[in-house]
């Protein structure tokens, strides 16, 4: 590539676009935030160029990430969809597993209303049984039947997804080449989510079809309107960069990928300053993200949960929970509790003046003097403490405290809620948490993150340059790959070499493929090869890294070691390989200088902050663009989108990137 | 007393849950038997020295209502002191807080400094416990004897590691050994987890911080049941259900329930039920106490930690003699999830003049048990536990939900892919029960049908399936919805299958289950 224009990284949240701009040449970067346009995400996309000083002609590279499918498929606004599916099981997405999350509630349902209605679900005469063998063809008159059926609901798209396609997807493949002319969107199971366990294929593949519509539509008015051919890309759930047209395929890519990019960025950032364990800390308005990072890499999980649907696919395994700055404080019989209700940007917490009542944890930092009373957020909003005052003053008077004590307490509480999601995501993989390192971004993040590390027993946090658009960074500085993953069920005792080797040749095939179409050498092309092992018996997997040539007893013995790692014993009874899962990488390197937030430089101030143990003292407060050396806690570091809090007992010190390290004091 | 800050209550408590839920999860991901790892039929809970009930998992609500009784009828054969730090003890029996055989309990005692602070308890559904039939389920067993091996307590772990002694005599007990060990391993596995993070919350907070928040928990939950208590009008309320039958051929036997609703207390009085039944669907008092404290948590219609005080508020009164106290020697395999159910459903018929917004009609009240066992080649079995769910009732506010569990139990099916790939069985349809559903203002939830036909000479079938003659019962009006049916299709011929019944399957035969509708709630609209 030449070294001049932009490379751009956006990210499209719930109520901000962020984007990071770097120039090939000066390595200058660019970063700001405009508000997300939900009706019309393309302008704000332009808006957001525009922010940064740029216009569509300057940008080399724009790569983004964007919660615009997962919202659309959360909120149910979804086009008419179709599912075709083996004769006897057409009802799959309604049957579902049974199992429900609220033990004692009878008045919530137990089950989401399923994707795609009866009347528009259609069971195909054919068989197939788990080996992939034919119980019963599917004869040419069936399929017209299916057409004739199709063109009948007036959808516009369909799912395929006929049982075990996963071992034999002739079929699907069959079916899906006679209806391709007669319906706009069309997606196929062995496509979307070749694994076994027809609900959850199901409910992935009708997933993909209902956000096929939504995203083609809006992809190629990007298209259009940024024409910049394989220069744009999206940003994937797993944790890299697609190409447009493969998208627009397979559109659940984007489910979440604004989080992901942001896992990304920091797996980048853990490799490149050598941080073993790391745990993400991405706290915004309503949700909070975290995930581990082991050895600079993400780890992956199959499954999402998305309003009470599964979603599989192989994604980042980012672990959400409903609990962000605006999510509203509760005194309830149990205790106090945050989230998972949230004041969300209308009316936002009760400190942002615009009629919110209701205590929000924004309004717990508002009342400890961790906001800046005299900066307008935004350029909107001014801070009205006196009406966060008002909002926590019930429950502090329920409690018999005063409101600065229950402030306190509330932000004990909102990171105990934090620590259980940490716990959550390090306890999965066997890894005790306390080793990790704490790296915090999103907006409140740098706020909660020494507090968190203290309850937790975390010794460091970092805060990366780039903080408050730190997904829109790793939009930009995630590697060029794509990932497939299949149901194989090979056992290794007996070990079948030349079936393994054909899947695997197929898998491979399938992971460069769209990296050879978007220009890349296939000699830049880094493989990586993941078995996701269990014993016979088990259902889960776990992920065991190999290398070529395959090594069946080496695999089997490390399979044993991850497996008494993680669960305290291992066995002598067989084991099988499950998946095979294949990445295809071409690394990106983007080299950046520290970047410019695009604010005027201020001087050191001080006010009151309340810190738990140490009540109220003068705070520094140090614009964040001209720290130098190491500063003792309390202090309050800031830039234009983001608050970094020392706490006592903390030190932070930044390095010349422009990264700041939060340590406990030695003294 | 140590005065406690109320925010380390708050975080003490996210800790305890956040460990029963990594004990659950630690079994579904290393277990072997599809049972626990894809329907997911097994609980966890912590409790305190004593036994209390403080934290548990988002498992099946039967089993961790019994396991408030778990620890402390342990303790009273089991002595605290006979315990080391690093034992744990496996056991099964009815008369130690238990429900059936095949709920299978390892129990940790979690030390700190020298003394007990708490006890971990993984309860997990094993699929086979030996007795007369494979799955353990014998619809017609006189006895207990007949039905599982009875496991008192004996220590399964110590700092020694595995007593294998013991393993070994319950592994020569069971038909699939080798699942057996896996299964019991991870239960193991999940005690220890359980140990470690007790052990992080008392080096956080201090172990007499702890130890004062498990007391706080029981005393926070009380007030809050007596508070809802409060709220309900004083009286008495009496309702009743049925069981299809006490025993093969026999009629309808009757479960029923006196409520006395005084201030903030309340006594459920179970004496009004059937005696001993002549079949497998006895239960004990801990089964009992478990399902009128689902059924009265309900009635509070408030949200508050399910532990040990939400209990104190209640007098439980059952009958010796009766099918919820029928002496510690009857068959109690069904009891546990059928039996209990009724429970639940006579308690919602007593309050249906009183709070019916805040019940439903009757549902899929029933583990919905099909066991399909298959002898292999190495004197081995293979099962297949079929549990089904059906339609929900019908609410004041909404329709039933198609197709889900409701009340004491929550477990998954399997999925159609799973089952053909591991057994010598072909689903032939699986679909929604359409119609099933009971009429009404809002329409009961429909039922599922799915058939199994089986691929291998010989294949040994247990049904354990309530609601095939009683229907699930429409409230305020609605109607009811339709019952369960089992078929059997052979050789042309179709012929019904008892809903609690053991019989040999041949290759080719057809099994049809199709599961209740749910009841509808207010009268249908005419015409």
């Amino acid at each position: 590539m030449q070294d001049t224009g932009w490379d751009i990284g956006t990210d499209i949240g719930g109520t901000f676009t962020d984007i990071l701009a770097v120039h090939a040449g000066t390595q200058e970067a660019r970063i700001a935030k405009v508000p997300s346009r939900p009706t019309a995400p393309v302008r704000a996309m332009l808006e957001a160029i525009a922010a940064v000083g740029l216009a569509p002609g300057e940008v080399r590279r724009f790569v983004h990430g964007t919660t615009r499918v997962t919202n659309a498929l959360v909120e149910e606004r979804l086009p008419k969809v179709a599912l075709i599916a083996t004769a006897g099981f057409e009802d799959v997405l309604e049957v579902g597993r049974y199992r429900r999350e609220d033990l004692y509630r009878l008045d919530v349902p137990p089950k989401p209303r399923p994707l795609v209605p009866h009347e528009r679900c259609f069971g195909l005469r054919e068989r197939l049984d788990h080996t992939g063998a034919i119980l019963e063809g599917l004869t040419e008159a069936e399929i017209a039947r299916a057409i004739a059926w199709l063109k009948e609901t007036g959808a516009e798209s369909v799912a395929i997804c006929l049982l075990h396609s996963y071992a034999n997807p002739v079929h699907e493949r069959m079916l899906a080449e006679a209806l391709a002319p007669h319906v706009p969107h069309l997606c196929v199971s062995h496509e979307v989510n070749p694994e076994a366990r027809e609900y959850e294929r199901a409910s992935s593949t009708a997933f993909n079809a209902a956000a096929m519509p939504i995203a083609v539509e809006y992809l190629s008015e990007l298209e259009a309107k940024l024409p910049l051919g394989s220069g744009l890309q999206v940003f994937h759930s797993a944790g890299a960069m697609v190409p447009v047209p493969a998208a627009k395929r397979r559109p659940l890519v984007m489910a979440a990928s604004g989080p992901a990019a942001g896992v990304s960025a920091s797996a980048r950032m853990a490799r490149e300053l050598g941080r073993p364990r790391v745990l993400t800390f991405d706290m915004g308005g309503t949700t909070t993200d975290v995930c581990l990072i082991v050895d600079g890499q993400a780890e992956m999980t199959d499954t999402r949960m998305i309003g009470g649907r599964p979603l599989r696919q192989p994604m980042l395994a980012v672990h959400s929970i409903g609990a962000g700055g605006g999510s509203i404080v509760k005194l309830g019989p149990g205790g106090l509790s945050v989230g998972p209700e949230s004041a969300g940007s209308e009316p936002g917490p009760a400190c942002y003046g615009r009629g919110g009542q209701r205590p929000t944890i924004t309004d717990a930092n508002a009342i400890l003097g961790y906001l800046d009373p005299e900066v307008k957020l935004g350029d909107t909003i001014t801070l009205d403490i006196a009406a966060a005052e008002r909002a926590v003053a019930p429950i502090a008077a329920e409690l018999g405290l005063g409101v600065t004590e229950t402030a306190l307490g509330i932000l004990r509480v909102a990171n105990a809620a934090m620590a259980r999601a940490l716990r959550r995501v390090t306890v999965e993989r066997g890894v005790d948490g306390r080793d990790c390192t704490l790296l915090a971004f999103g907006g409140g993040g740098p706020m909660h993150a020494a507090g968190l590390a203290d309850l937790y027993g975390l010794k460091e946090v970092i805060v990366p340059a780039a903080s408050s658009a730190f997904s829109a960074l790793g939009c930009l500085t995630a590697d060029f790959s794509f990932l497939q993953q299949r149901t194989v069920r090979l056992p290794l005792d007996g070990f079948a070499r030349k079936v393994f080797e054909e899947r695997l040749v197929e898998l491979t095939h399938d992971a460069i493929a769209p990296l050879i179409a978007n220009g890349i050498p296939a000699r830049e092309i880094a493989i990586e090869h993941v078995a996701l092992m269990r014993y016979a018996a088990q259902s889960d997997s776990l992920p065991v890294p190999f290398a070529l040539p395959f090594d069946p007893q080496a695999i089997v013995q490390e399979f044993h070691r991850r497996h008494h790692m993680l669960f305290g014993y291992a066995t002598e009874e067989h084991c099988v390989v499950e998946s095979l899962r294949v990445q295809a990488r071409k690394p990106s390197i983007i080299p950046m200088a520290r970047p410019n937030v695009g604010r005027p430089a201020r001087p050191a101030r001080s006010r009151r902050c309340v810190f738990p143990g140490i009540g109220a003292t003068d705070t520094s407060i140090l614009p964040r663009e001209t720290l130098g050396g190491s500063v003792n806690g309390p202090a309050i570091i800031e830039d234009a989108w983001s608050t970094v809090i020392v706490p006592p007992g903390w030190q932070a010190r930044g390095d010349d990137a422009g990264n700041l390290f939060l340590t406990r004091s030695t003294a | 007393m140590i005065p406690l800050d109320p925010f380390v209550v708050e975080v003490i408590r996210h800790g305890l849950s956040a460990a029963a839920e990594e004990m659950s999860l630690v079994m579904t991901r290393s277990a072997r038997s599809p049972l626990l790892r894809e329907a997911g039929d097994l609980s966890s809970a912590l409790t305190d020295a004593a036994g209390g009930l403080v934290g548990q998992g988002r498992d099946i609500p039967i089993h961790l209502g019994a396991m408030a009784y778990t620890v402390p009828e342990l303790l009273n054969v089991w002595p605290a002191e006979r315990f080391r730090e690093g034992d744990a003890v496996i056991y099964n029996l009815g008369a130690l807080g238990g429900n059936h055989l095949n709920d299978v309990k390892v129990v940790r005692p979690v030390f700190v400094d020298g003394r007990i602070v708490a006890f971990a308890i993984s309860l997990a559904h094993w699929p086979d416990v030996g007795g007369t039939w494979p799955g353990s389920y014998l619809a017609q067993a006189v006895d207990t004897f007949q039905e599982a091996m009875r496991i008192p307590p004996m220590p399964i772990v110590s700092t020694e590691g595995v007593n294998r002694p013991v393993l070994d005599f319950i592994l020569a007990n069971v038909r699939d050994p080798v699942s057996c060990e896996g299964d019991l391993m991870a239960q193991v596995a999940a005690t220890q987890a359980a140990e470690r993070r007790i052990h992080e919350l008392c080096a956080q907070h201090g172990t007499d911080v702890f130890l004062e928040t498990l007391a706080r928990l029981h005393d926070l939950s009380e007030a809050e049941m007596r508070a809802a208590l409060g709220d309900l009008p004083d009286g008495v309320y009496e309702g009743e259900d049925f069981l299809d039958d006490g025993g093969p051929g026999g009629a309808p036997a009757r479960i029923h329930v006196r409520i006395a609703i005084s201030g903030e207390t309340a006594t459920f009085d179970l004496s009004g039920s059937t005696d001993r039944v002549t079949n497998f669907c006895n239960t004990t008092p801990f089964i009992a106490r478990s399902a009128v404290c689902y059924a009265a948590r309900i009635l509070s219609g408030r949200d508050m930690q399910q532990n040990a005080g939400a209990l104190r508020p209640f007098n439980i009164i059952t009958r010796p003699g009766s099918v919820f106290e029928p002496g510690w020697n009857a068959a109690v395999a069904a009891g546990n999830h059928e039996t209990s159910m009724r429970i639940v459903d006579a308690v919602f018929r007593a309050m249906e003049q009183v709070i019916p917004e805040r019940l439903s009609a009757g549902g899929p009240a029933t583990s919905g048990l099909l066991a399909f066992a298959e002898p292999r080649p190495g004197d081995t079995w293979r099962m297949l536990y079929e549990v089904h769910g059906g339609g929900e009732g019908a609410r004041h506010d909404r329709p039933g939900s198609p197709a889900t569990r409701v009340h004491l139990t929550n477990t998954s099916n399997t999925p159609v892919e799973v089952i053909e790939a591991n057994y010598a069985v072909r689903i032939g349809e699986q679909s929604i029960r359409r119609g099933s559903g009971g009429a009404g203002r809002h329409r009961g939830g429909d039922g599922v049908v799915r058939s199994y036909r089986i691929l291998s000479p010989s294949m040994w079938l247990t049904s354990c399936v309530e609601r095939t003659r009683v229907p699930p019962y429409g409230l305020a009006g609605g109607e009811p919805g339709l019952p369960f049916r089992i078929t059997l299709e052979r050789g042309g011929e179709r012929s019904t299958v008892p809903g609690k019944t053991n019989m040999l399957l041949q290759q080719g035969d057809l099994v049809t289950m199709e599961s209740c509708g749910g009841g509808g709630y207010g009268p249908p609209a005419a015409g």
